[in-house]
């Protein structure tokens, strides 16, 4: 048992006094920025950086690791309780977690989320220790090809899932994906849909319409409702979930994990795009899926178990192959690489203790958090009597600073505030703006991967269908089509017999 | 057979999505198209541009024959006043500092409430702007000067 | 009745702030006596993370132990680097707003024809801190061993090789281009947003070839998931004292490097510019900023601000030349 014995070792690092101390630091401080929009690990990472100089490698990393998944657990914690999504990944969340708040159900919407979390995040921690390298080498045979039919299948599911009103949630992933394409072409540089302003040439930022949309078109939304004058149901309720709860929450929890750990360690994928996927399954899946979007409790469950899963994976293709497959991840690398280590597969045998110091203590953070943020639901509850009147404006100053803080740019500020008007016309229209998201966050990749696979093919379409990996995408996504075509034909020919 | 259009949400939320489909085949018109060879930065856009508008001409159809009408209320005061402080906010980083800008986003966003109460807001605008030093410029340290020129 | 009393209070309040607001930055404009009175402000074109960044919080650190006032980091990302440069270019020249510049300052201006500043008259050079060189880096799976190999495999298959690039217009496409002009070669370059993604795609073998900054191609080169076939500066790098420059290896004249500087907008006052230089100059002589740099891939590479002048104009021209040989446009 080679592994129990690199864990032990691993655990005897991670659990010296100093090692523990800097795991601390780093959960809060990472729990601090997950709650506020905008500042997101990476501008947090890169300004400690500095300071870790001076500190020795194994626990420079620790402290950095905590902040990034300390993120990953604060920023639920926004959606959940105002609608304002803290972290890029926890715009999902806002969807069912606020409603569940509304219900007066937010302590058991945070407790699940930290649960969630903490289950994926012990997974994976042993994920990484296991089967690290073949996996990250399996990742590499991914090229443009492969990830064009990935995101292909990914639109083909949430064009199927798209519930209630399909024509117009199709209609807005398409709004998204042309929103998407904003910003330089990185084909040909040209800046498209950029007005003029230099401020659009990288695109618009996720976190700047999630904020928009979801946090000031709600505070409009609930200020323009003549009647509705308590926003959250005044009785708070238990805190802590209660047995249906987490029957109704475990098999989200362990399909969110396993699609996390999966997308977590291809290096093209964003967390996003875990908890939407997450998030389709599970209304997919559901007995009565008119509940999402309702307040249930699959629909936090799940995405959260798939936001912590990701990152956490993130980590495998960084240690064992030196691929950041994120900006968190490069400057996590930077991090080591100025400590004079140089990431790969080398860095388990040149330097067990950083390896498995790490792993560890990734699982002592995922458990320092859960210890940390259990006693907090208490109090982030209690924040919810605080009266609307005064709590929107803090949700506008926390989305303000949050928004500006990312580019230290104005521009970013007025674009929300559009997203905002937009968010509430859109909601009048009954335009779900949760489609809109998925084909932002998957427009340009698709795009990207597209021109790139047949630029590299000469034109090419067949190598969509001669690389084994794209192929096997291919064919799920016509699968999910016929599957769902199914269901549509069976209920008409009941029609016509019954 | 003449049905209210103006209050028609179908109708309008079909209109939305032409717009934004025409406005953008319109722009991406400057951009090469391309062929599917060799795609161009124009390729997709107006593509999808194109896919836009036909699911918003369907839509539109969707409401004329449904006559579904837009229910929910707006409030315009909160419509114009939030984004509104945000810009203030916006400007007044740029302009006069940190404390000037929290001032005025509290202020204005605290009007666009159902209620507005003089002294509630006041002390909430202290305690935002407080708290808000404390946490991003002494603990993150953001580097946002508190008030330009000082 | 007191509802409306109380809305003329809110609107006395709100232009009372505003007339404070107005009022404040008007009363800035006293000069400074004794430079620097004030913290001066340090704009990093870029977002946090990345060798651009932290070679201008490490300066910032110590300038600021050195002037005696805090030296800010302002990050302004965005539109590769035009922010932030713009915000620098329209600062008052005062001395108390500086910019850190790297390669790409002196391309912007033949891809660009509608900046919103000119990258060589907007500015007063203060001085070059450090240079990198960049590495071409092949997959193991090409059979060239050396550029000379791998120009005559081009010559051989015209436009099939595949060259990934960080970024259309950025200094290591920049590179890539001048590479094909040089050896008058052809292969495909495919652009990736970022250099890591660029590298993964290398790296998994679906392209054959990159020209990236050493310090990211570093670790896999250790590893042997890549072959360095050549380094982009005029010598051979200290970090891979092995391999031979690119023009060494058969490619005269041919030459890549990225390097880091520190510019203030035009019209600073020449007294403060020389206090700045002078600080620079005596924190780059430092072992332990020489040490921290070269971790971050930099070597130190002063030069004073006539030097730094004349060789932004000289890169300026020699880009520009790339640029209308390889008939690049950014279209429209």
């Amino acid at each position: 048992m080679e592994l129990f014995q690199n864990l032990i070792f691993g655990f005897g690092v991670a659990f010296s006094l100093q090692n523990l101390l800097y795991c601390l630091i780093g959960c809060l401080v990472g729990t601090l920025i997950g709650v506020l929009p905008g500042i997101g690990p990476m501008a947090t990472i890169a300004m400690l950086l500095p300071l870790t100089y001076n500190v020795p490698p194994v626990a420079a990393m620790i402290m950095l690791a905590g902040i990034y998944y300390g993120a990953m657990y604060g920023g639920s914690t926004t959606s959940i309780l105002v609608n304002l999504p803290g972290e890029t990944a926890s715009v999902i969340t806002c969807i069912d977690g606020y409603q569940m708040a509304r219900q007066g159900r937010a302590g058991v919407a945070l407790a699940i989320a930290a649960f969630g979390s903490f289950f994926a995040g012990t997974v994976c921690t042993l994920i990484v220790a296991l089967f690290g390298p073949p996996l990250a080498n399996m990742a590499l045979n991914f090229g443009s090809p492969e990830y064009f039919s990935l995101m292909m299948m990914g639109l083909v599911t949430a064009a199927v899932l798209a519930q209630g009103d399909m024509l117009k949630s199709l209609a807005m992933v398409v709004v998204g994906l042309l929103l998407g394409i904003v910003g330089s072409d990185v084909d040909s540089g040209i800046k498209r849909f950029c007005f003029g302003f230099y401020e659009l040439a990288d695109g618009i930022g996720f976190v700047i319409i999630a904020v928009g949309v979801f946090a000031v078109g709600e505070i409009i939304s609930n200020l323009s409702d003549p009647e509705e004058r308590v926003v959250f149901t005044s009785k708070v309720g238990s805190l802590y979930p209660s047995r249906e709860d987490i029957r109704q929450a475990t098999p989200p929890i362990l399909r969110g994990t396993a699609l996390g750990a999966f997308l977590g360690i291809l290096p093209g994928t964003t967390p996003s795009i875990a908890t939407f996927a997450s998030y389709m399954i599970e209304k997919k899946v559901a007995r009565d899926p008119a509940r999402f979007g309702r307040g249930a409790i699959e629909g936090v469950a799940g995405p959260e178990a798939a936001n912590n899963a990701d990152a956490q994976c993130k980590f495998i293709p960084m240690l064992t192959l030196g691929i950041p497959a994120s900006g968190t991840m490069a400057l996590m690398l930077g991090a080591l690489m100025i400590h004079g280590i140089t990431p790969g597969p080398g860095v388990m045998n040149q330097k067990p203790d950083l390896f498995w110091g790490l792993i560890a203590s990734m699982w002592i953070g995922n458990l320092m958090l859960v210890i940390l943020n259990l006693p907090l639901i208490g109090m982030w509850v209690s924040l919810l009597k605080v009266p609307y009147r005064m709590l929107f404006p803090a949700i506008m100053v926390f989305s303000a600073i949050g928004i500006y803080s990312t580019n230290n740019a104005s521009f970013d500020v007025y674009i929300a505030g559009m997203f905002g008007v937009l968010g509430i016309a859109w909601r009048l229209l009954g335009c779900s703006p949760v489609p809109m998201l998925l084909g932002f966050v998957l427009g340009p990749m698709m795009e990207e991967n597209l021109r790139r696979a047949l630029q590299v093919s000469e034109g090419d379409p067949s190598v969509f269908i001669t690389r084994p990996i794209s192929l096997a995408f291919i064919v799920v996504s016509l699968l999910i089509l016929a599957v769902m075509t199914l269901p549509a034909v069976k209920k008409r020919r009941g029609e016509i017999t019954g | 057979m003449k049905r209210e259009l103006r209050s028609n949400k179908d109708f309008w939320a079909g209109m939305m999505l032409i717009a934004i489909g025409l406005g953008a085949m319109i722009i991406a018109r400057e951009y090469r198209f391309g062929s599917t060879l060799r795609m161009g930065p124009g390729f997709f856009p107006v593509i999808l541009g194109a896919i836009l508008v036909l699911f918003g001409l369907a839509v539109v159809a969707v409401g004329l024959r449904s006559g579904e009408k837009i229910q929910g209320h707006l409030s315009l005061r909160a419509l114009i006043l939030l984004p509104v402080s945000l810009a203030l906010f916006g400007a007044l980083m740029e302009l006069a500092g940190f404390v000037p800008a929290l001032a005025a986003l509290v202020f204005v966003s605290a009007a666009a409430g159902r209620e507005f109460k003089f002294v509630e807001v006041l002390l909430l605008m202290v305690l935002l702007t407080v708290a808000s030093i404390a946490l991003f410029i002494w603990g993150l340290g953001l580097p946002y000067p508190l008030i330009k020129g000082i | 009745m007191e509802r409306k009393e109380a809305r003329l209070r809110w609107i006395v309040c709100i232009l009372l702030i505003y007339s404070l607001a107005l009022a404040v930055p008007a009363t800035s404009g006293y000069a400074a006596d004794a430079y620097p009175s004030r913290p001066v402000r340090l704009i990093i074109p870029w977002p946090p993370g990345g060798s651009n960044d932290l070679v201008g919080r490490q300066i910032a650190a110590k300038l600021s132990e050195r002037l005696g006032k805090q030296v800010v980091v302002d990050n302004r990302g965005g539109a590769g680097g035009v922010i932030g440069t713009e915000a620098a270019a329209k600062a008052e020249p005062d001395g108390y707003t500086l910019m850190i510049a790297a390669a790409h300052h002196t391309v912007y201006a033949p891809l660009n024809d509608k900046l919103p500043f000119d990258p060589l008259k907007s500015f007063t050079p203060v001085a070059r801190l450090g240079s990198g060189p960049n590495v071409l880096v092949v997959h193991p799976g090409v059979p060239a061993n050396s550029v000379k190999e791998l120009i005559a495999l081009a010559k051989a298959k015209p436009g099939q090789l595949i060259f990934v690039s960080s970024g259309v217009g950025g200094s290591l496409h920049m590179g890539a281009e001048l590479f094909k002009i040089t050896a008058d070669i052809d292969y495909k370059i495919v652009q990736f947003k970022g250099g890591g993604p660029a590298m993964t795609d290398l790296l998994g073998g679906h392209s054959q070839g990159f020209i990236c900054s050493l310090i990211a191609a570093q670790p896999h080169i250790k590893s042997g998931k890549l072959k360095a076939l050549g380094t982009g500066g005029r010598k051979r790098s200290a970090i891979l004292p092995d391999v031979p420059t690119i023009a060494e290896a058969g490619l005269p004249g041919y030459e890549t490097i990225n390097w880091w500087g520190i510019l203030a907008p035009a019209g600073t006052p020449a007294p403060v510019v020389a206090r700045l230089d002078g600080e620079i100059k005596a924190i780059l002589a430092e072992d332990e900023v020489k040490k921290r740099f070269l971790k971050d891939g930099v070597e130190v590479d002063y030069l004073g601000p006539a030097e730094f002048g004349k060789f932004l104009e000289r890169e300026t021209a020699n880009w520009t030349r790339v640029v209308k040989k390889a008939h690049i446009t950014l279209e429209k």
